[in-house]
């Protein structure tokens, strides 16, 4: 049963279980259903799922996020090699940190929810240089440039977000190519996104991945 | 069967505070009153010379007065019941009467076992035999005396670092010196006149003369790390913040020291800021790995100093390899509701009763708890994960809601909530990775460790099964596993002691630094790592 797989799943999930999940997921896969199945009946229903509870609660714990979110990406990627055909992909995001900033964790909670929803991934890794996240996400016909920034001053420094969109105003990229930020620095003035020009923010990992895809959305409405 | 010493209750009262200490049988009471708040006057290193630790006696069993206090106190004060604390030795359980109390200082003794025998080979020195070595630390600043001729500690101090209200981690505090040039000259000056206010107090108590003995101070050895030897110093904390600095040496040495010399009114000492290692890792490392002996064992050897900033280092024989997590607030109580340092009134240590439920807290200076210090945030979180209040996701199985998970009835203070559970996690789950990713740099595995040094925040509270249990150590034996409460400052003491040779050059000579933030695989190890459980002594194999 379809719901019983969900139910498990779910609660693997929120208990954090890999390998709990894993198996609720071969035992599916045994069942007969398909990689397509798992992918979008139970991994991304469960990601929206903790979307849920996450903005309802605010208490909500931080290494429970970078395990559910490594949980949602390891099963996508399991399931991405069994697909019978490419999955169609939603969108393209470049990621990284923005420079001076080496902390790695919070585009990883991002980046595992994107691919399991289905957006196509580059990352470009820690301390990021504004001239790379344009250039890459033009090479990569990308719709996002999503920079994370934990420190006050890689979040409002010159050559962090506010050098990307500088470059994206003056090379007419701006209806193309979105920016979006988080990190702690966004969470303490939620009106910092506008003052270092960028298009929109999160709050934590999870959310960022909706942010995300809204603008992706939003790029390709044009 | 254990051959401990045996214990008793030293009770002090002192204008309207009192001090319930718990001491081994015959340990002196002004000993025993300088690691506290309530101090006896001084103005001799215990000596009796000075008469002016007066104390009164109340209760108990001590011993008999001494010759000292035959000379100082009159007979009629000596049957009033008056004493010399530095003379007193505590035989039982005793009650005694402080009216008259030194001025309120916010430097305390380290108790005894807390330290490091330290033995050097000591400099042939005629002049200026006196030393002073110095941990500056981001919470904590400890210093101490020496007599480098007969390689004998005087005395020594422990007091906050005053940079505190600047930042209690190092991001922050140096993002606030580098507002203006005002503000960081204002941030090192208060460094420095805490290093001299430490050893002022020592001179003044301890030794009875202040201004003639500064000049006898002939070498003053000072380690720390990266950011806090730059904020001292003045130097180096503008290429602190970029991490294309990390890897390398910074000069955050003084750029002229005979200012320091005439500052500190040191007229002919030997000043020495110990160099860090790279920009993330500092000269404490270093100091702990000589104050540990971590080279001397014929095995591979690990150490861990867990504070504001983690730092460790790996012996596999030939080279160490150093590297540092910000693993450490959460430990020191930052971030957490209930947290605070190793105060009065910090509970230290949880245990759970026979009957399997109530918990007994011990705090500090036996006060009313006031909160977690680290060892008892991970007494409290091992116990709370071991009855299933808490699953290994880090979730109260049920919610306890906006108070927390309280450890005492009724005292809001011991409230564990969901959010500290979440910042323990991160923290222990950065510094496992960091252990697993040296051991996994030198080929080794968990196996070949031969030792196991922890250092920093703990102290020798650390329950170690706990912190096994949640993963913060490995599940090595515990003869493997060794506690230090000051690591750093016997690592200064020593080379305090070879003068002539740069211990700290010759071990930095050994290390290479890594930087975890480049290391491919160190992301997925750490959420690996985050869930509440032992280590996986087998999984650096196959990494």
């Amino acid at each position: 049963m379809l719901d019983d797989i969900i139910n498990h799943y779910n609660e693997a999930v929120f208990d954090t279980d890999k390998e709990a999940a894993f198996e609720v997921i071969d035992n599916a896969l045994a069942e007969g259903y398909t990689p397509e199945d798992i992918i979008f009946k139970v991994v991304i229903p469960a990601i929206n799922e903790m979307m849920a509870i996450i903005t309802k609660d605010p208490d909500a714990n931080l290494a429970q996020h970078f395990m559910t979110a490594q949980i949602a990406s390891e099963v996508t990627e399991k399931m991405l090699l069994q697909f019978k055909s490419p999955p169609e992909i939603v969108g393209r995001v470049v990621i990284g940190t923005a420079v001076g900033d080496l902390h790695s964790l919070g585009k990883r909670i991002v980046s595992g929810c994107l691919k399991a929803m289905m957006v196509e991934i580059i990352d470009l890794g820690v301390n990021v240089a504004a001239e790379r996240f344009v250039d890459e996400a033009i090479a990569h016909d990308a719709q996002v440039i999503a920079i994370s920034a934990m420190m006050v001053h890689s979040a409002t420094g010159e050559n962090g977000c506010r050098k990307v969109r500088k470059l994206l105003n003056e090379q007419g990229l701006e209806s193309r190519i979105k920016i979006a930020v988080g990190g702690a620095p966004f969470r303490f003035d939620p009106e910092l996104y506008k003052t270092v020009g960028a298009d929109a923010w999160a709050a934590d990992g999870i959310s960022a991945a909706k942010t995300i895809v809204d603008l992706i959305h939003e790029v390709n409405a044009k | 069967m254990s051959f401990e010493s045996a214990l008793a209750t030293l009770i002090v009262h002192s204008d309207g505070e009192t001090q319930h200490l718990q001491v081994d049988v015959g340990t002196c009471v002004r000993d025993a009153l300088d690691t506290t708040a309530i101090r006896v006057r001084a103005a001799c290193g215990g000596t009796g010379s000075c008469g002016a630790c007066v104390i009164k006696y109340l209760s108990g069993a001590v011993n008999p007065a001494t010759l000292a206090e035959y000379q100082k106190l009159s007979a009629s004060e000596r049957q009033e019941g008056l004493r010399l604390a530095c003379q007193i030795r505590v035989v039982g359980d005793t009650e005694w009467l402080l009216e008259h109390p030194a001025h309120v200082s916010s430097w305390k003794s380290i108790a005894p076992e807390d330290l490091i025998p330290v033995e050097g080979q000591l400099p042939e020195l005629q002049h200026f035999i006196y030393g002073l070595a110095v941990d500056l630390g981001t919470t904590h600043i400890r210093i101490s005396l020496w007599n480098r001729k007969t390689g004998q500690r005087i005395a020594n101090r422990s007091g906050f670092n005053p940079q505190s209200v600047f930042g209690a981690d190092v991001l922050n505090r140096l993002n606030a010196a580098l507002l203006t040039d005002n503000r960081s000259l204002e941030m090192a000056q208060l460094a420095r006149q805490a290093v001299l206010e430490a050893l002022r107090d020592i001179l003044a108590r301890d030794i009875g003369e202040v201004s003639p003995m500064l000049k006898e101070i002939g070498s003053v050895i000072i380690a720390g790390n990266t950011a806090m030897l730059a904020l001292l110093s003045l130097n180096g904390a503008n290429q602190l913040l970029n991490p294309d600095n990390w890897q390398q040496p910074i000069d955050c040495l003084p750029l002229g020291h005979d200012t320091w010399q005439s500052e500190w009114n040191l007229p002919n000492a030997k000043i020495k800021l110990e160099p860090a290692l790279a920009g993330f890792v500092g000269s404490d490392l270093t100091a702990d790995i000589i104050g540990t002996r971590l080279t001397e064992a014929a095995g591979a050897s690990l150490l861990v100093d867990i504070g504001t900033n983690t730092e460790l280092a790996l012996w596999d024989g030939h080279r160490l390899l150093v590297t540092s997590v910000p693993g450490g607030p959460a430990f020191e109580g930052v971030g957490i509701r209930n947290g605070m340092s190793a105060e009065p009134g910090a509970i230290y240590r949880v245990e759970r009763l026979d009957d399997g439920h109530s918990l007994k807290l011990s705090t500090l200076g036996a006060a009313t708890a006031r909160g977690f210090c680290g060892s008892g945030l991970i007494d409290m979180i091992a116990i709370l994960l071991e009855s299933g209040t808490l699953k290994p996701s880090g979730r109260f199985s049920q919610n306890p809601g906006p108070d927390g998970f309280l450890a005492e009835a009724e005292n809001p203070k011991t409230a564990v909530t969901p959010g500290d559970v979440d910042a323990l996690q991160r923290a222990k789950a950065a510094i496992a990775t960091a252990m697993e990713t040296l051991l996994t740099n030198s080929g080794l595995t968990w196996e070949s460790i031969e030792r196991l040094c922890v250092c920093g925040t703990f102290g020798r509270h650390l329950n170690i099964r706990h912190a096994q249990a949640i993963g913060l150590l490995p599940s090595l034996n515990n003869d493997k596993i060794e506690l230090y409460a000051n690591a750093t400052l016997a690592g200064c003491e020593k080379a305090l002691l070879s003068d002539g040779i740069s211990l700290f050059d010759h071990y930095a000579a050994l290390t290479q630094v890594i930087n975890l933030s480049y290391v491919p695989g160190y992301d997925d190890l750490y959420i690996n790592n985050l869930r509440l459980r032992p280590i996986e002594m087998h999984s650096v194999i196959n990494t």
